[in-house]
């Protein structure tokens, strides 16, 4: 887990309350809704309205990607540093 | 003239979590000091418990003993001043001009903790949300006679209120303390006699308030009725007399 992972692990632990749970807890690779983490789609509003205000980007609710980008930790983390780097250029 | 047949009840606020504990304060009731202590609910996972609020874990901790395992039972939760904290962080939040945070604007309505209580016990029959004034505990009883009547076998009622931020203070003067209160009634009949639990008349009369001074919420008083054996209670509140009488 690199160390923008483990960040965007924590910040969803804090974000939605999950009392007891450690970011060991999340492997990058486990989906975050349904089936895995078991998140809603009430988390992933609340998950993108953290990411926004921590990383200063823009997500689009709209965004058929918007799906893909929040499946795993590794895929938000992936999606966020593209957008650091998107906005550095 | 009503009859509750109270079979159970359960009572939490800060400091306040055992028979022993309420014993005493209801032989020198005090304002327990606040604090920001909370039921664990550590009955629910921590998937279930992270959109519990602290009035959502008082309600949760007092009413849950109290509904049987495959249990249906309607639910009546009072409460006069409701989520105050949640109300006081969003208006903060708008006042800021930031965005608000989904979960919890999702979850500001006075019903979110009766939808809560039904999701994560399955509950499937009816709930009723009440606010009123002072006498909001008496109000929800009223609703928990009219379900009997209707034929519900049993009601199970909660009343709880929290602690309001400081801004506040000078609007909402009657919570000393966090405090919820379970009680699981049944309507009052014959065949009650043999059975554990207490039985209460509870009759509303005209009048007016002349007390000076506020004593207890009204739901801490009936407490405190409860754990040290007192037959009568009035509540007065405006023009209302709320008369509780035990029956022996």
């Amino acid at each position: 887990m690199n160390a923008l992972q483990q960040e965007i692990t924590q910040l969803i632990i804090d974000t939605l309350n999950l009392e007891d749970v450690t970011v060991e807890d999340i492997p990058p690779d486990q989906p975050l809704f349904g089936e895995g983490l078991g998140l809603d789609s009430v988390d992933a509003l609340e998950l993108a309205l953290a990411l926004q205000k921590r990383y200063d980007i823009r997500i689009a609710s709209d965004s058929k990607d918007a799906r893909q980008h929040f499946t795993t930790v590794a895929s938000l983390a992936a999606f966020v540093q593209a957008q650091r780097d998107a906005c550095a250029n | 003239m009503m009859d509750f047949h109270i079979e159970q009840w359960r009572a939490w606020a800060p400091g306040l979590d055992s028979d022993d504990a309420w014993q005493a304060w209801a032989t020198h009731p005090i304002i327990v000091p606040e604090g920001d202590a909370q039921p664990s609910c550590d009955f629910l996972s921590a998937m279930q418990r992270r959109r519990l609020s602290r009035l959502a874990r008082m309600t949760l901790h007092v009413a849950w003993p109290l509904c049987g395992e495959d249990e249906q039972l309607p639910l009546v939760f009072a409460s006069r001043h409701g989520e105050t904290p949640r109300t006081f962080a969003l208006l903060s939040e708008a006042a800021d001009g930031q965005p608000l945070s989904p979960t919890q604007f999702g979850l500001s309505v006075h019903n979110a903790i009766a939808g809560q209580w039904s999701i994560l016990r399955g509950q499937r029959g009816e709930s009723v949300a009440i606010a009123g004034e002072a006498d909001t505990f008496e109000h929800a009883m009223v609703e928990a006679a009219a379900l009997l009547s209707e034929g519900a076998p049993a009601v199970l009622v909660v009343i709880a209120e929290e602690r309001p931020p400081a801004a506040y203070d000078d609007w909402i003067d009657d919570v000393p303390f966090s405090y919820a209160l379970a009680l699981r009634v049944r309507g009052s009949d014959m065949a009650d006699h043999a059975q554990a639990g207490e039985r209460w008349q509870l009759r509303l009369e005209n009048g007016r308030d002349h007390s000076a001074d506020r004593t207890w919420p009204h739901a801490l008083d009936f407490v405190q009725a409860l754990y040290r054996r007192k037959d009568t209670l009035e509540h007065p509140w405006k023009t209302r007399r709320w008369i509780w009488q035990r029956v022996p």
